[in-house]
């Protein structure tokens, strides 16, 4: 088949068959460069040099041959596997019954069901410890025989850590098994069942082929998710794994030690995507493939409709539990929750203090200068997602719809941000402007400037920390469409840009809505970035503003968590518009 | 069309509560914006990075501000910024003046360089001294003023203003000191039944396994004085009583006296003995924190029975929550108490190098001094207290309006940090780093072993032995051995450094590990 290669040739091949879409892929390969890869590059290359600028791989040798390092990664993989089975358990009967069954209150149910994801940062890891108080809420339920209270956190350790990040990311591998469910085609499992299978082995021999794809996709991700997370372990006082160890050596400085373990540790998260997105990429066409027919779900009522939700309300009950405790503590008095199931006296002073607060609220003596806080993140987090778009509409295009060598590569690197420790790629960017001002002097103009005007690389972090998310919810609409729209549409002469603004977009808004609607609001609840590049009061955003107001004495940690209770119902609201919008093709958007 | 209203009504539910806070301040009125800032007022500005909270930051622009047009005829607004914490304000100076320097790592003539910042303030001594000085220039305030605020250049041995100023003046000042002691909870002690603490070593009773709050030396300085003060403690002991049984050597300089071998034998095993009470205050350690105030709140919900905490947030924390649940206490002649300082930062020049010293000096004055420890209310400036402990000496004479009665200057009293055993500091953090932290599991397993021995005799024994940690004095006085010969370490300090703290780790963990097995063993 391979005759003499000619130039032409040679070059159509590298550039793909339409030279538009490779000029689109370099550009895109060109920006994931600019806000993803040169940010860490300059970050990870400390842990490669020299005092005085040598490349050396010495420090790479030292974490290598480092047995407590070694016991790090290893606990860190423990935990991340720990976690994705205890979520795989809690996720996989869930996803069942709400996608093969019918009855009251699922809806309302399912909803309830994702509000784990929406906890915001450092209130909820203290309503959670808080919980797992010595004489806390469930001591005070299960009782304190010696009277000297129950040691959770000390005790439950590797446990407790597995536990709580199960119960907070079970939602993303519910997501998507209902959406794999729901793709899967109900004539197979029928054929199954009259060729005399059993209904285990229809489950075990057709539907979870089927919805294999969909499960290495949520398991992936909470794998990976469960690998870098840093605030369950420390909670726990579980110090000896990678994240923490990566952790406190970067806060002490000058330790180069640091970056090269987050060499180490990205590529073992690497490691873990790639072996999801191999095992998924076998079998895409599974998905992608809708269903001919769509399953009718059972209708259930009575005991048995009562019996169903049974599971959701035991889920539910330990799930919702840190958030309840962030909106407890927010209505709590000052110290009043304490050797009790309940605060002992409540109070609302603290929304009012929150809404005073110069912080939080724009400050209207200065006019529309300041917007505070609330005004800053939704400026912020609104112009990081409408250049997420942008960017992931494009990358999806090329990676679903293009044949361009190495688009593989450029969804790799669209994934990158869900491996990255979200300090590091901070660092990143706050080296970014520095080595602006280096390159420009005084000439630097402001929006390169962190000091004077963050807002742009603000933006641009956050939009780039949120990508995959988009990229994989318009990627997902896409590969739903068929293309035979779009070639109907070009053989009637529209050109490239109106198929894409009659007929794609209109195809897939639903799923960029909703793609957009979630990085939105992780964009509002991002913190490594809001805390290291928004310097300067009028430009903190609302979790910048949590943590200043959590730092403050008396009353802080209870007004930052009544900003965490808003936080919380504007993100669930987010959740259920979301759902609106998109159904079960939720579970879409967090498919590796 | 049923599933589309349904969606509208999320819809508007959503921008429903993105909006309501706006809604609702509208409502509610705003506050007055602080500054005091006339429109159209001709106002300079001042450029600070600073770790201070909000209420510092709050209390001090306006009050500047005033100062400034009172005494110069212009307002000045303060914009503050911080990028964290105080170590990613030092990686950010750090890499900003990175980018100031020539080929061989030197600050370029101070004409070429405009960081765009004026000031750095707080943090603490021993990162102005560690990582800021050097990109600080000497401050340009009044010499008499300076000999007012400071009568004394140190506290206790601790200098309250650069130690090394040259003939230009200090680099540095210290505005406000913070000093560390000791909390417990006063229920959760009835519990346990133990006495109250009183002093650091309290804090080494096996009673109080996984019990205690400690902070983390190698990232807070006046952590690391509260473990020096422990260590000094025992070793000014060990030579009280070396004394005692040499009464000819008292006339001896401390030169004299270092060359002794029995004197030095008799140092080391002080020495020795302060490193065991640490251990023991590790092994019961709950953690090492570098955050103020999560030791108050553990030990406000009695999660960790005691811990050492700074004394700002925790008045604050008894004050609310009360002192059964949680009391302060500064061990008299025994609480490291360190200055907050301030300084100009190189390549501030001109008219920003005069305002930015006007603001050290207006810091320094006496009404300044007292906001920081007035009582809420009675300043405009400060409708929160501070709670803080000013850095001059005489405005304690007046403590009309204070929210505090304590005077550090006389806690302080009775024991000084000696400067010279002062030096082995850095090279003992990095040994408590890999002893108390990065081995801790190690640590915890091997004294939980050791406690739940039986026998009391061999309890103890193997207690004594865990915490006879295997290094000795000598290996930290002394100059290290070069790194071995060829390889990168000999170039570089960093990676010596990363070096030597991982083979400390591996010692210890070893050691832990021996331990544990010999508590298991017959266990």
């Amino acid at each position: 088949m391979t005759s003499g290669v000619s130039w032409a040739g040679l070059s159509a091949r590298l550039l793909g068959p339409n030279r538009a879409h490779a000029g689109a892929a370099a550009l895109l390969f060109a920006v994931l460069f600019l806000v993803l890869i040169w940010p860490l590059l300059n970050v990870v290359a400390v842990g490669f040099m020299t005092t005085d600028g040598r490349f050396t791989t010495e420090y790479l040798r030292l974490v290598l041959g480092d047995p407590l390092l070694l016991g790090g990664l290893l606990k860190s993989t423990l935990i991340a596997l720990g976690t994705t089975c205890v979520a795989l358990f809690l996720a996989l009967p869930l996803a069942v019954l709400a996608s093969r069954y019918d009855f009251p209150g699922r809806a309302l149910l399912s909803s309830l069901l994702l509000v784990p994801m929406v906890l915001p940062p450092f209130v909820g890891a203290i309503g959670t410890r808080l919980l797992l108080g010595r004489f806390g809420p469930l001591t005070q339920i299960f009782g304190d025989e010696t009277g000297r209270g129950v040691d959770w956190l000390g005790s439950l350790r590797i446990f407790g850590v597995v536990a709580v990040e199960a119960f907070a990311l079970y939602p993303i591998i519910l997501l998507n098994l209902q959406a794999a469910l729901a793709n899967v085609d109900p004539m197979l499992e029928r054929a199954a069942a009259n060729l005399g299978a059993s209904r285990w082995q229809v489950f075990w021999r057709v539907t979870f082929p089927l919805v294999r794809p969909g499960l290495f996709a949520g398991c992936t991700l909470v794998s990976i998710w469960s690998f870098t997370e840093l605030g369950t372990p420390l909670m726990f006082h579980v110090y000896d794994v990678t994240p923490v160890q990566v952790f406190i050596q970067i806060t002490e400085l000058d330790n180069p030690l640091a970056y090269a373990l987050v060499v180490v540790m990205l590529t073992c998260s690497t490691a873990l995507y790639a072996v999801g997105k191999l095992t998924l990429g076998r079998s895409k066409r599974t998905v992608a493939s809708k269903a001919a027919s769509q399953s009718v779900a059972r209708r259930l009522s009575g005991a048995r409709a009562a019996l169903a939700c049974v599971p959701f309300l035991l889920v539910l009950s330990l799930a919702l539990l840190p958030n309840i405790s962030v909106v407890l503590t927010s209505l709590s008095a000052t110290g009043a929750w304490y050797r009790s199931l309940i605060p002992r006296e409540f109070t609302t002073s603290h929304y009012f203090a929150a809404l005073n607060d110069e912080l939080v609220m724009p400050s209207l003596a200065d006019g529309a200068q300041q917007l505070g806080a609330v005004g800053n993140s939704i400026v912020y987090a609104g112009a990081a997602t409408a250049i997420g778009v942008v960017i992931a509409l494009g990358v999806a295009l090329v990676v679903v719809r293009s044949e361009v060598p190495f688009r593989g590569a450029l969804d790799l690197m669209s994934m990158l941000p869900l491996a990255v420790p979200g300090l590091v790629m901070a660092f990143g960017y706050l080296s970014l402007s520095v080595q602006f001002k280096r390159a420009l002097g005084d000439a630097t103009p402001a929006w390169l400037d962190v000091q004077r005007f963050p807002v742009v690389l603000l933006v641009l972090a956050y939009a780039a920390r949120r990508l995959p998310y988009v990229v994989r919810s318009a990627a997902a609409g896409l590969e739903q469409v068929p293309r035979d729209y779009e070639r109907a549409a070009a053989n009637l002469g529209a050109n490239a840009a109106r198929v894409l603004w009659r007929i794609v977009l209109p195809l897939i808004g639903a799923s960029v809505l909703a793609g957009a609607l979630m990085a939105f609001v992780f964009a509002m609840l991002e913190v490594s970035d809001s805390l290291i590049l928004a310097q300067s009061a009028e430009f903190f955003p609302i979790t910048r503003a949590i943590w200043e107001l959590s730092q403050r004495l008396g009353d802080g940690l209870y007004v930052a968590s009544a900003l965490g209770v808003w936080a919380m119902v504007l993100l669930t609201l987010t959740l259920v518009l979301a759902g609106a919008l998109l159904g079960r093709r939720l579970g879409a958007m967090f498919r590796v | 069309m049923f599933a589309l209203s349904r969606t509208y009504v999320w819809l508007v539910a959503f921008a429903g509560v993105l909006f309501l806070p706006f809604a609702l301040r509208g409502c509610l009125g705003g506050t007055e914006a602080q500054s005091g800032i006339a429109r159209g007022e001709s106002t300079l500005t001042l450029r600070i990075i600073t770790p201070h909270n909000q209420d510092i930051r709050r209390a001090f622009e306006p009050a500047f501000s005033d100062w400034h047009r009172e005494h110069y005829g212009q307002p000045v607004a303060i914009t503050y910024l911080s990028s964290g914490g105080t170590n990613d304000i030092v990686r950010y100076l750090d890499d900003l003046y990175g980018t100031y320097r020539d080929a061989s790592g030197a600050l370029l003539p101070e004409g070429l360089v405009n960081s765009g910042i004026e000031l750095v303030w707080g943090g603490g001594d021993y990162t102005f001294e560690r990582s800021f000085k050097p990109l600080l220039k000497p401050l340009n305030i009044p010499e008499e003023l300076i000999a007012e605020a400071f009568p004394k250049r140190d506290l206790a041995g601790v200098p309250l203003l650069d130690p090394t100023a040259g003939p230009l003046g200090p680099r540095w000042v210290g505005i406000v000191l913070s000093s560390f002691g000791i909390i417990h909870a006063p229920e959760f002690y009835d519990v346990l039944k133990l006495p109250a603490p009183q002093t650091w070593t309290d804090l080494a009773r096996p009673e109080l396994r996984g019990l205690v709050a400690l902070a983390d030396p190698t990232r807070s300085g006046s952590a690391a004085m509260i473990y020096m003060m422990v260590l000094q403690r025992a070793m000014a002991a060990a030579e009280h009583s070396w004394l005692d049984e040499n009464p000819e050597s008292a006339r001896l300089t401390s030169d004299q006296l270092e060359q002794l071998a029995s004197y030095q034998q008799a140092l080391g095993r002080g020495w020795k003995e302060g490193m065991r009470v640490l251990l023991l205050m590790a092994a019961n350690a709950r953690y090492f924190t570098d955050s103020g105030s999560r030791p108050c709140s553990d030990v406000g919900d009695a999660e960790s029975a005691a811990g050492v905490a700074i004394d700002f947030y925790a008045r604050v924390f008894q004050e609310q929550i009360g002192a059964r649940r949680i009391t302060y206490h500064a061990p008299r002649g025994a609480t490291a108490i360190t200055p907050d300082p301030i300084g100009v930062l190189y390549g501030t020049l001109g008219e920003r190098e005069v305002l930015a010293n006007r603001f050290v000096t207006f810091l320094l004055t006496p009404e300044a001094q007292r906001l920081w420890n007035l009582d809420s209310g009675q300043s405009p400036y400060v409708p929160r207290s501070l709670r803080r402990m000013p850095v001059r000496r005489d405005v304690y004479a007046d403590r009309h309006g204070w929210a505090d009665d304590e005077n550090p200057f006389e806690l302080a009293e009775g024991f000084n940090l000696r400067q010279r055993w002062m030096r082995q500091l850095g090279r003992l953090i990095p040994v408590w780093a890999a002893a108390w932290i990065d081995t801790k599991p190690g640590l915890d397993a091997a004294y939980r072993a050791v406690l739940e021995v039986p026998e009391r005799e061999r309890r103890e024994r193997l207690l004594f032995e865990l915490s006879d940690l295997p290094i000795e004095f000598r290996e930290v006085i002394e100059k290290r051995p070069a790194a071995a010969a060829g390889s990168a370490a000999t170039l570089d300090p960093r990676l010596s450094a990363a070096r030597e703290r991982m083979a400390l780790g591996e010692r210890f963990r070893r050691h832990y590990s021996a331990i544990l097995a010999q508590a298991r063993g017959a266990g």
